[in-house]
């Protein structure tokens, strides 16, 4: 079946690949021309104009001046920004035929913003308005130079964060533990979206082609949003639908790297992935709408690792009223795929002569598959107001998956439900208040976490105040848990930050209280793993955290800028998974078992200080993350959390054509989760640092853009959890059609 | 090119040039394989240990005359233990597991009175023939054989001790 998927794919591609450009100057064209200045008309040198259907791009000259020709006729978005301003700006005009057309930027130098923060023109979400800690955002343009197919993958190099085999960290907020639980909330268009049965984020709930931005808030958030937004939160903003015609169709191509050492290769042939995505939507002033498809097939760039996916989804924007608007959405994907489970150490499958094979698994885990099915739907309603802003959602998340395994089949199916209300009020001056309501019901029927049913439900309020140079924020949440109708748990977390500007920057400083409820899996799952029993804990309470933050953010002259926050968070009653013996033998249950202690620096500088064509990033964090002694256990590091984060990048633009590069340092983890079983054998505890450097190019012409991606270009062989080999070189090369 | 551009790629070599996971040779040197354990372990064992005889002994005298020394002892916990025996280049006739009892041990042939053969490795597998093995700068791997507790034989039963 799956060589059937390549075989028509592989085709298709060909038949892509030899589609003649079209001819872009001529028929149904026109010319958009402009300046872009400052607040006080000085002209801005250098800024990038983009026009972003076609994504082509131009640089203003040293009048502030730019020049578009050849754009084709019809509604037009340009974005306009430049380093040491506030934006991106957009505009929109229509664009005639033969006709020209006048578009000037004012862009304000840098006021109340962080470094990361792409704040556009028709506004930035709430989350990333309120937010008191650091923001980072990563724009649709930064996700499309990845040509990756999962957002996951276009977020990994943001700093401060690192996906750790699919379980994010935001300043190594969660660690890693097999999936069963996540310190980061997923919101998609504000809806809440982690599992309800794990409370993992599934990053193929949203096509990446929908997505119009990423906004990753660092540090607690749980004083808006609740539990799971103790380390942070990800906020997936899909694209708005524009008035008339228009979609686009992707089709993209990987090839996988063989292993860098003979010893290791375990096919003949290269691993291929394939895939090809349709969207497609039409808007009016009243009603827009829009319908996305599509899937791939990979063969994995390991034994036992090929996946076929298809996913659809599908929004719809209704303005209702001049004030209000009804905006539903939601999607469904489904996910078969086969599982390595751990790679092959001696004595599990002919070895040949080696103490291990990273490419290979266990014959043990021979045939080991799974399906995963998953999807979203959301409904949320706003009114406008003079003077109040209400908001009204509804949201549903399932997910469901079925393991087949050598030994045995477990199924688990989870549904969580949401709802919320709330209200944004701007009582006079420079104040906000906002307050609201939310609860959220998870349903779980599983083979593994047995049937079992969480509530919480929540009031929150926040009041923003301008005093003077400074901005003033304190909020308070309070959440009931309860658990298969037991009594009620009621958790506070408050919050307060100020934010302020000055001749070094903008300083910004926040305390936060954050928590965390134990998701059903934690409680209840009940299974075997390495041999091991995996036993329930009823009596598991939540877990708690209070976070602090400084942060500057400082323009240096007109082409850099830099942006540093140090961190504090002190946790208690930590949930980690613990390993015990009794007569039995060996088990391992989730706990409240430690305090512990994560601190740091989080700096980024972006800079262009040679031409506004070449930017490049440097960003690194320090990150003191240790376990604080209880009981008879002394003091350790934190599982999973590498001590020093380096991330470089750079972007050079020349016309239709773009070249990039990411380069990625993670140091080696001090500490694994359950360290003893390293000790016992049962697993391999062997890891390295991590060095990947991604390399990637993009050359658009009128609708087309082909972008290519050579992930792992070293070929760099590394591990971030154990027996579980990273991705290694892989080129992909995608091509997209818009219209 | 620009020297932060020169030291950005001097960062990506320095960091990357650690070279990531490695093959690691199970078996680098000497000889290494498994042991699959096999009868009732005897409450008086000591340990089972693994060594090799250059040639085949003859005499109760031969007895010390193994390698390596000390020699290494396999965990008995598991159905299947793997060993590494660490050997000069050499050939070697009698790759042999050594049942200890429980008491002191001198390395005279007076304590084969403490030592039974509890498994050597077998060439063709099953036979009754002590296979050969030559390690020359490579390790020898798979050289696996059983260990049955249930058949555990004096050493006199290949070797001659007179007057014993």
């Amino acid at each position: 079946m799956r060589r059937a998927v390549s075989a028509r794919i592989g085709p298709l591609l060909a038949a892509l690949a030899t589609v003649p450009a079209v001819a872009a100057a001529g028929q149904d064209h026109g010319v958009v021309l402009g300046a872009v200045r400052d607040s006080v008309g000085a002209p801005i040198v250098g800024a990038e104009v983009r026009e972003l259907r076609s994504a082509r791009t131009t640089y203003t000259d040293a009048a502030g001046r730019y020049r578009l020709t050849a754009v084709r006729a019809g509604a037009i978005r340009l974005r306009a920004s430049r380093i040491g301003y506030r934006g991106p700006v957009e505009r929109t005009a229509s664009l005639a035929a033969g006709d020209s057309v006048q578009l000037n930027f004012v862009l304000a130098p840098l006021a109340l913003q962080l470094t990361q923060v792409t704040v556009v023109d028709k506004g930035p979400s709430r989350i990333v308005a309120d937010a008191v800690t650091s923001v980072a955002v990563i724009d649709e343009e930064a996700i499309a130079s990845r040509a990756v197919v999962r957002v996951d993958e276009a977020i990994d190099r943001a700093p401060g964060v690192q996906l750790l085999n699919g379980q994010i960290n935001i300043r190594g907020s969660t660690g890693y533990a097999q999936g069963v639980n996540s310190r980061v909330l997923l919101l998609v268009d504000g809806a809440p979206a982690n599992q309800g049965d794990r409370g993992g984020i599934s990053w193929d709930l949203v096509p990446i082609d929908d997505i119009e931005r990423v906004e990753i808030v660092k540090g607690a958030g749980s004083a808006q949003y609740g539990s799971a937004a103790m380390g942070g939160v990800v906020h997936l903003v899909t694209r708005e639908i524009p008035v008339g015609w228009h979609g686009h169709v992707r089709a993209t191509g990987s090839g996988f790297g063989d292993p860098g050492h003979e010893e290791w290769r375990f096919r003949d042939s290269p691993g291929w992935r394939g895939g090809l995505d349709v969207s497609s939507g039409y808007g009016s002033a009243v009603v827009r709408g829009r319908l996305t498809g599509g899937g791939y097939h990979s063969d994995g760039y390991r034994e036992q690792d090929a996946r076929d996916f298809w996913h659809v989804a599908g929004r719809v924007d209704w303005d209702a009223s001049e004030s209000g608007r009804l905006q539903v959405g939601g999607s469904w994907a489904v996910d078969d795929y086969e599982v390595p489970l751990a790679w092959c150490n001696a004595g599990e499958c002919d070895t040949r002569g080696q103490e291990y094979l990273p490419f290979h698994i266990a014959d043990s885990d021979r045939g080991a598959t799974t399906r995963s099915q998953k999807g979203y739907a959301s409904a949320a309603y706003t009114a406008r107001g003079v003077r109040t802003d209400w908001l009204a959602r509804a949201s549903w998340v399932r997910t469901e998956f079925t393991d087949h395994r050598p030994t045995a089949d477990d199924h688990s199916l989870a549904d969580r439900y949401g709802l919320e209300l709330r209200a944004v009020s701007r009582p006079g001056g420079s104040r906000t208040v906002t307050v609201g309501v939310e609860g959220a019901l998870s349903d779980v029927e599983s083979d593994i976490f047995a049937t079992h049913r969480q509530g919480e439900y929540a009031a929150f309020g926040e009041s923003q105040q301008q005093a003077g140079p400074v901005r003033l924020t304190l909020g308070a949440r309070i959440d009931f848990l309860a658990v298969d109708g037991a009594s009620l748990t009621a958790v506070v977390s408050p919050r307060a930050g100020a934010v302020t500007q000055s001749r070094w920057g903008i300083w910004r400083a926040s305390v936060g209280r954050g928590f965390r409820a134990a998701t059903l899996a934690e409680r209840f799952v009940s299974t075997d793993a390495l041999g091991i029993r995996i036993e329930p804990n009823p009596g598991l309470t939540y877990e708690t955290a209070w976070s602090f933050e400084i942060g500057n953010t400082l323009a240096i002259g007109r082409d850099a800028l830099l942006d540093a926050a140090l961190f504090w968070t002190e946790a208690s009653d930590l949930i980690e998974p613990a390993l015990y013996f009794d007569s039995a033998g060996a088990h391992i249950q989730f706990r409240n078992v430690s305090r512990a202690r994560l601190a740091g620096l989080d700096a980024a500088l972006t800079a262009a200080p040679f031409t506004p064509r070449l930017k490049g990033t440097v960003a690194y964090m320090l990150l003191y993350a240790r376990q604080l002694a209880h009981d008879t256990v002394p003091e350790q590091p934190l599982a999973f959390r590498p001590r020093h984060l380096l991330t470089l990048s750079a972007d050079y633009g020349a016309g239709p054509a773009t070249v990039g590069a990411d380069f990625r340092y993670s140091s080696r983890v001090e500490h694994i989760e359950l360290e003893q079983l390293v000790a016992l054998g049962a697993i391999d505890g062997r890891r390295v640092a991590a060095s990947v450097l991604d390399l990637r190019a993009a050359w658009r012409r009128g609708p087309w853009t082909v972008r290519a991606l050579l992930a792992n270009a070293l070929n760099y062989a590394y591990n971030l959890v154990p027996e579980t080999l990273a991705p290694m070189r892989t080129g992909t090369l995608s091509l997209t059609w818009a219209y | 090119m620009p020297r932060s551009g020169l030291a950005a790629l001097a960062a990506i070599a320095v960091l990357a040039c650690d070279g990531g996971l490695q093959p690691v040779a199970r078996c680098p040197s000497g000889i290494c394989g498994t042991v699959t354990i096999r009868g009732t372990e005897p409450e008086s064992t000591h340990a089972v240990f693994i060594i090799a005889y250059r040639t085949f002994p003859q005499t109760c005298d031969d007895i010390p005359d193994f390698v390596p020394f000390p020699p290494p002892s396999i965990a008995l916990g598991d159905t299947v233990a793997s060993y590494t025996l660490p050997l000069p280049n050499g050939q070697y006739e009698w790759i042999v597991a050594a049942w200890k009892k429980l008491g002191p041990f001198t390395l005279t042939p007076a304590d084969t009175a403490v030592l039974r053969e509890a498994g050597f490795y077998r060439d063709p597998p099953g036979s009754s023939t002590p296979g050969t093995v030559t390690v020359s700068g490579t390790g020898v791997d798979s050289v696996d054989f059983v260990v049955d507790f249930d058949s555990l034989h004096p050493i006199t039963d290949y070797v001659t001790c007179a007057g014993r």
